[in-house]
């Protein structure tokens, strides 16, 4: 039986990318994107609708957060429990701080659902230079059919059934890469950046942790590897947005960096709210998310993460 | 378990499937329940259990050897343990075996396991007496408390009429619905689990409210009871021992209620595993042989066999608990886990049974059993005809979680992702269709106020304050009054019930009866009134039956108590 084409939602730089690398392993994509931007090739069919990507077995998310939901509701009309859906977005939802996977398992039919976190970027996938990442679903199979899709010479793909927690991680490697850029946009040294990544992510395996994922997640490829990339300078928004509210740039002209800065004021405001409600001590989240909306000045959270008390580690 | 052990001609008649003569029996009508047809399957069901047990052991022979010697010393280190002239027989044999089994060929050690296999698989597997059903269809109300305290039916109930226990025990939810599921598909009954009395309520709510029988695992220890064991023998319930750690036997355990629910024989888990020890409503389910049922599902579809399962998460609320007592202790040492297997607690009393009835017949709603809407194996709500249902609202065939590229299989890791989700969905479930019942709340004000009085405790020196509170009973009452309304306002938006007791009465009247309740049935004080104050007396016990309130304590504080509720969720279910 001949392997199905494996279908892309969205025509943006990650969406071409996945489309890139599935060309690459041999497949044929199914790209849908109201705005593809490109041109197809002849292993990549730009699809009108997203009835189209009903042939598919695997489907990829490659939407901006907000957007996952609608058009989840959109293209679950036509799919059944036999497609795999795998999103690469950032970003929590609800109060209790559930994962896209949640938002596609509620507005389509499919269960078989997973993401794609850590340090892979559409550059990479579109050039095919080397790069890597972790794939996280409950179904071995999920994750078999992705490494199939787009796995390879290339694109090391690891994999692990920790979904909360590498979901998560990727949340908070969004914030923590943006908290990075506005301490190098405060002039803090790379000592004062390490210090705030290994406290961030401790917090964020904490959080973890009580949202039912595992510690070793985020000191893996889905947590420190992605931190590690960004702060190597992957050119991801992130980076630029934390500089740009370093220097006190207007909402909208951060906005036009990355749509990225609102999902990631969004995000922190709820993580932050969650662990205030289940009493968690997450310092680093709580002055993130004041300072991206601007409710304590810049320098102010600055002082206040290097003048944290100093314990055992 | 090897090999059958030595024990009195009486004990072994009563507690091995005692039938009666199958001459007599009724022939199965077409539409009857699957579990009509059980004693003619039997031993086809046995074989099939064996054939399968041996099939997953056997092909490889690393596997088999290692199964074989892991049985063998698990069952060892426990019959040591055990001791008694029961265990010695069955340990001479094991030892035998464990000697053996290096210079065996493959095919003696295949002999041995199927052999193995077989008496497990006897061991498990449970009869149907259709006769014994219409008996018990026709006495059950009286059977239900006769099979609890055989010494004779108790005399409020002869002398109340059986209608009393109608009105004891109230069914709620979907009943229609479910009635014509079970004619579609197969029922997994998934409730919540409190008391050993849980099997036997639902049971008899299954049965008056026309929804088919069920077969259920059933602990061991439960059968020790002759009376017991020859109602669950012939009712459908088949055997678990829980002391039994040996991988050999949890699969043939695992295969013989997937087979039961793949040849469509509807059937009865509690998800939880254990009654809850703190009271609260369960929050995490691993499921365990309720997976199962995605197994059967898959193994059925791969075959051609289109029939639907059905899950059907269901609470049990009880406004009194007969094991309360011992569960909050055990709760509170921490010894949970520990003490899996419970064996001396009220449900092995007579006296304490037969107290607990005595006050249960004369309450109301003492027992409110909602069910909740049914779900398909992949978590989809299924529709009047039994369809799974999309969140698009259009149906979707279930078949297609269980294919690749259309062609469906039998995976078990994919089972297992499966597994896990259910467990997810029917937690949530477990939330949305808990029934507070009126002594819930009055203890969760109580509690509240226990926690408002001495907010510099912790929980365990909490738990110590013994007749040194009390709280003025106006104050009871009029909290009870504002707990409730806020409770009736969550229930409004979907969020939980409230029972008919709980929704009607007079707060002045739910505290009344809240303290005589306890007091009647309970050993240990819970409360009781001291001129115009209510003393708390046994933190234990209040805090056992206000737990199921911990998921809405917050929602229901003013802003007085506020604080108090706050701390009360945060202690939770941990201690």
């Amino acid at each position: 039986m001949s392997a199905p084409p494996v279908g892309i939602v969205g025509g943006g730089n990650f969406g071409w990318g996945l489309a890139h690398a599935v060309e690459r392993a041999g497949r044929q994509a199914l790209l849908w994107s109201r705005r593809p931007q490109r041109a197809g090739t002849e292993h990549i069919d730009l699809v009108s609708g997203p009835a189209a990507l009903a042939e598919a077995e695997l489907i990829f998310f490659a939407v901006p957060s907000p957007y996952v939901a609608s058009i989840a509701r959109e293209l679950g009309v036509h799919l059944d429990g036999g497609h795999f859906l795998v999103h690469i977005s950032r970003g929590v939802v609800g109060d209790d701080l559930h994962g896209l996977t949640q938002v596609l398992r509620s507005e389509t039919p499919c269960r078989r659902v997973g993401a794609l976190a850590g340090p892979l970027v559409a550059e990479a996938l579109i050039t095919g230079a080397p790069s890597g990442g972790v794939v996280a679903s409950r179904f071995p199979e999920v994750r078999a059919a992705v490494r199939e899709a787009i796995g390879g010479s290339s694109v090391r793909l690891y994999s692990t059934d920790d979904v909360t927690g590498a979901e998560f991680a990727s949340t908070a490697v969004g914030l923590f890469a943006t908290a990075i850029g506005f301490a190098q946009g405060h002039g803090l040294g790379p000592a004062a950046q390490a210090m705030l990544a290994t406290r961030a992510m401790a917090e964020a395996a904490r959080i973890g942790v009580v949202l039912g994922g595992k510690h070793e997640t985020f000191m893996g490829l889905a947590g420190f590897g992605d931190l590690m990339a960004a702060v190597a300078g992957d050119e991801r928004p992130e980076l630029a947005i934390g500089r740009a509210i370093a220097e006190n740039q207007p909402f909208e002209q951060i906005g036009s960096i990355g749509g990225t800065y609102f999902e990631g004021l969004e995000s922190a405001g709820r993580i932050a709210a969650y662990t205030r409600r289940v009493k968690l001590h997450a310092p680093v989240i709580t002055l993130c998310a004041a300072a991206f909306a601007r409710e304590i000045p810049a320098g102010e959270a600055v002082a206040a993460l290097m003048s944290r008390e100093v314990g055992e580690e | 378990m090897l090999p059958r052990p030595m024990r009195s001609f009486v004990h072994r008649l009563l507690s091995r499937p005692l039938r009666l003569p199958a001459i007599l029996g009724p022939r199965p009508q077409p539409g009857d329940p699957q579990i009509f047809r059980f004693n003619g399957e039997r031993e086809q069901i046995i074989a099939e259990v064996v054939r399968r047990t041996e099939q997953h052991f056997a092909a490889d022979p690393k596997k088999l050897l290692y199964a074989l010697n892991e049985a063998g010393h698990a069952e060892i280190r426990r019959l040591s343990a055990q001791g008694d002239a029961e265990a010695d027989q069955a340990l001479g044999s094991w030892r035998r075996l464990v000697k053996r089994l290096g210079k065996m060929s493959d095919e003696e050690r295949a002999d041995s396991l199927r052999a193995i296999a077989r008496v497990m698989a006897e061991d498990i597997a449970g009869n149907f007496d259709p006769r014994v059903y219409k008996l018990a269809t026709r006495l059950i109300p009286g059977v239900l408390t006769a099979v609890m305290n055989p010494m004779g039916l108790p005399n409020q109930l002869l002398a109340g009429g059986f209608a009393q226990l109608d009105a004891l025990i109230s069914a709620e939810g979907p009943l229609d619905k479910l009635r014509r599921l079970a004619q579609i598909g197969t029922l997994v009954l998934v409730p919540t689990h409190s008391s050993n009395l849980d099997s036997v309520a639902l049971g008899y709510v299954l049965m008056r409210e026309n929804l088919p029988p069920v077969v259920y695992g059933a602990g061991k220890n439960l059968f020790s009871n002759p009376l017991i064991s020859f109602f669950m023998h012939n009712l459908g319930a088949y055997r678990v021992d829980r002391r039994v750690s040996a991988m050999l036997y949890k699969e043939a355990l695992k295969t013989y209620s997937c087979l039961m629910i793949e040849r469509g024989y509807h059937s009865l888990f509690f998800p939880g595993g254990t009654r809850s020890r703190s009271g609260t409503i369960e929050r995490k389910l691993k499921l365990g042989l309720a997976g199962t049922a995605v197994e059967a599902f898959s193994r059925n579809q791969s075959r051609g066999l289109h029939r639907p399962v059905f899950f059907v998460p269901a609470t049990l609320n009880y406004a009194l608990v007969l094991e309360a007592e011992t569960l909050i202790e055990d709760h509170l040492k921490g010894a949970g886990q520990a003490r899996y297997i419970i064996d001396d607690d009220e449900f092995s009393r007579v006296d304490r049974v037969y107290a607990f009835l005595t006050k249960l017949v004369t309450l109301r709603s003492a027992l409110v059993v909602r069910f909740g809407d049914a779900m398909d194996p992949f978590c989809n709500p299924v529709d009047d005809e039994g369809r799974s249902i999309a969140p698009s609202g259009k149906p979707v065939d279930p078949g297609s979680y269980v294919s690749r590229r259309g062609v469906p299989s039998v995976d078990p890791a994919r089972d297992a992702g499966y597994t896990r989700e259910l467990g997810d969905a029917i937690a949530r479930e477990y939330q949305r269709e808990t029934v507070i019942v009126w002594t819930q709340l009055v203890a969760h004000v109580l509690y509240r106020y226990l926690v408002f009085a001495t907010p510099e405790l912790d929980l365990f020196s909490r738990q110590r304050r013994r007749g040194e509170v009390a709280m003025p009973r106006e104050q009871l009452v009029s909290e009870v009054a504002e707990a409730r309304d806020r409770l009736l306002r969550a229930e409004a938006e979907g969020r939980v019930h409230v029972g008919p007791v709980l929704r009607s009465q007079s707060p002045e009247r739910l505290v009344s009866e809240a303290l005589s309740a306890w007091r009647d049935y309970h050993t240990k004080v819970v409360a009781r009134e001291v001129g115009d104050d209510v003393l708390i007396e046994d933190p234990n016990l209040l805090l056992f039956y206000q737990n199921r309130l911990l998921p809405w304590a917050e929602e229901l504080a003013t802003e007085e108590t506020l604080a108090a509720a706050r701390s009360i969720v945060n202690q939770g279910g941990k201690a």
